[in-house]
Order: C-alpha cells, then structure tokens, then sequence
C-alpha cells in the first residue's frame, strides 16, 4: 500500500515536470513570419514627422521597399546611405522605401521614437520612418534583426512579399558589393520578370524585445 | 491508500528532490571554484568561412560549443560571462571545447576586439570571421535556419551538427545541452 502511495506521488510529479518542459518547448517555437509569394498587412504607423503612414496612402506605388531598421545597430547604421539611394532611384519608379524601426526602447534607449526623429534629421531620410508601437507589426512579418528587407508587389489590391533578406552582400564596405540584392530584385519586378534570387540571409542585430 | 498517505509520500519526494537539488548546487560552487582558466593569450585570430568550418569540423571528439558574437551586440555580451562561467565548469573535459567567433570588422580585430576579450577575461579561442561577402552562403552552412541574427550558438562533434540556437542563452540551458552531449553532469 505505502509503494502505491510513493509510485502514484511519483507519477503525479513526473506529470508535472513534463507539463513545464512541454510548455518551455512551445515557448521556443520556430521562426514565424511571411515567406515569398505571402500576402503582407498594411499598418498604420506613426513617422517621425507625428504623422501617421498607412501603405493604403500610396495609391500610386507599384509595390514598396519595406525596411525593418533602426537607430543604434551598426549595421543599420552601415545601410543608412544605402536606403537613402533606394529611394532615391525607386520612389519615383513606384516603389517607395518605408522604414520602420522594430525595437522596443526601454530594451534599447537608443532606439527612441526621439531618437528616430533626431536620426532621420541627421541623416536627411526622404522616406517615412515608421514606430512599430507595441511590437505589432514586425512579428507578422517575420523580421529578426535590423536591417532586414521585405520588398512588396502590388497586385489586384494585394502587396505580396517577393523578396526578403538583405540590401546587398558587403554591408562593411559599399564600394566592394558584387551583388545588390534589392535592386535585383526591383528591377526584375519591374520590367515583369521573376526575382531570381528571392532571399537571402545576413548578420544584423537581433531585434529588441522585452522578454529577450 | 488515503488522502494522507498520498500527500505525505509527496511531500517526502519533494524534500528529497530539494535536498538532491541542493547537493548540485553545492557542486556547482565548489567547480566554480577551479584555478582560473589557463589562456590561450588573449588573442584573436581573423579567419575567412573556409578556415573556421575546417576548426568546428575538427574530428577529434570533442563537443565544440562555438558562440557567434559581435562587441556591439547588446544580448551577445549580456550572455557572455555565462558563456565564461560554464566554460570554467567544463574546459578540464578533455572532450569540450568552446570557441567565439566575432562579427566585428576586421579591422576593429585589434584596436576593438582585442582589449573586449581581455578586459573581460574571455579564456576561450576567439575567431574573427572576416567573410561580409560570403554571407549568403555561410549563414545557410552553419544552419538553414538561422536568420542571421545574433547571437546564435551551435553545436559540433566530429563535424555533426548536433544543435543550434539563435537567440541569447540562459545558463541552464546552456548547461543542459553540454550535458546532454557530453553525458557529464555538474
């Protein structure tokens, strides 16, 4: 009687534990987040200028350079120049870049809805820089780290996701870049044709959230 | 068997889980307690993706634990002296070995990189992968999964990839996987 009681104590323990690893586990799920060929969400977020920017306002846009990037990484920091040029030479060929900074600043103070207004001056971005409040949007996407591109097709109302990944392959020096990806594959959207390489991968800070 | 019995047996089962709990613990302060790690010089070495996968590949049974990191990377050296601690655990293992390999530019490998591992007191074998270009296709070789973002940490024996996290790492986790792999507690 008293081995029943051990065993049967014994079980429900063993019950249990496996209750929390089996919860832990669920926490550590895989990557989530649009693949090519997804259909993206719009947003509505606010840019630095307190003005807030829906991609619905472009109706004129054939799709969008949409980048997850922010102020303290130096990697973004490396891009900032580059993006510039992005839209430079795509905004008015209908595809605008719309730049959202991803971090939650009380991880990164750096980060800052201030801190992107003061930046954007700096710098003189020509293109919105969005606040992710809340950390909303970029887990839809499937954003991990700054800058990480998501390039979107308009189609029938739709912005489909055909590329994601990196701006191009040399992010520490722009003058030794033998492949620039985005342009690549803006360029292959628009004179129609299929985007040949449709992501790609790259180092870059993982983006700031509380529970990191 | 009553009510009673039950919750008395249950509560023996945990005061002998306590105690087990406690005995590692007690453990684990005395091995934190070794010399400190002999050095390996502090030194770092700039290599391209060619010359770091023949190291982690290394067929000499040893589990290699190898830390993607940059010194700009907030997480990366948030984790770091947890990264030292549990090497001090297990660097007299014969079978162990960890390695850092930094994301920093190679130009910073001295003037940046250099004075981090020495300031911090990193005793492990600390790489610079100077291979921006190849990117594309290293990322991929290390694991389909990774995203590039970091920090990550993989894990090696004999050239088999047996795990791989890309996130920040707690301890015990860390902890749990060497033991796992090394079938050495602590």
């Amino acid at each position: 009687m008293k081995n029943t009681g051990i065993i049967i104590s014994l079980i429900t323990l063993l019950t249990l534990t496996g209750q929390v690893k089996a919860q832990k586990m669920e926490n550590m799920s895989e990557h989530k987040g649009y693949k090519v060929g997804d259909v993206a969400t719009g947003f509505k977020l606010k840019n630095v200028d307190n003005k807030m920017v829906s991609l619905s306002d472009y109706a004129d846009a054939k799709g969008f350079i949409v980048i997850f990037t922010c102020n303290h990484c130096p990697y973004a920091k490396a891009y900032e120049s580059r993006i510039i040029g992005l839209n430079h030479k795509y905004a008015s060929q209908g595809y605008p870049v719309i730049a959202i900074n991803p971090n939650d600043p009380k991880v990164e103070p750096q980060d800052s809805f201030e801190g992107m207004q003061q930046r954007a001056k700096e710098k003189g971005f020509t293109f919105p820089y969005l606040f992710d409040v809340g950390q909303k949007i970029y887990p839809l996407y499937g954003a991990t780290r700054t800058p990480h591109v998501f390039v979107l097709q308009k189609e029938n109302g739709k912005n489909i996701v055909r590329y994601i990944g990196a701006i191009d392959d040399n992010y520490a020096d722009a003058s030794d870049v033998s492949h620039k990806y985005v342009e690549e594959a803006v360029d292959a959207l628009l004179s129609n044709k299929p985007v040949a390489q449709s992501s790609t991968v790259a180092i870059g800070c993982s983006i700031k959230a509380q529970n990191d | 068997m009553t009510l009673k019995t039950f919750m008395r047996n249950l509560i023996l089962i945990l005061i002998v889980m306590i105690s087990l709990n406690s005995q590692s613990q007690n453990t684990k302060k005395s091995m934190l307690e070794y010399p400190t790690v002999k050095n390996v010089n502090h030194k770092v070495t700039v290599v391209n993706f060619t010359k770091l996968e023949a190291i982690l590949h290394n067929k000499d049974n040893k589990l290699y634990v190898v830390n993607f990191w940059a010194t700009w990377c907030k997480p990366c050296v948030m984790e770091l002296p947890d990264f030292m601690e549990v090497n001090k655990l297990y660097h007299r293992n014969p079978n162990f070995k960890m390695i850092l390999v930094s994301l920093d530019l190679a130009k910073e490998a001295e003037s940046i990189v250099q004075p981090f591992i020495v300031k911090n007191k990193m005793d492990v074998d600390v790489y610079l992968l100077d291979d921006n270009k190849r990117m594309n296709q290293w990322i991929p070789a290390i694991d389909s999964k990774w995203s590039g973002a970091i920090p990550a940490t993989v894990f090696y024996r004999n050239g088999v990839k047996l795990d791989f996290k890309e996130s920040k790492m707690e301890k015990s986790e860390l902890i749990k996987i060497i033991s796992k792999y090394l079938k050495q507690t602590i």
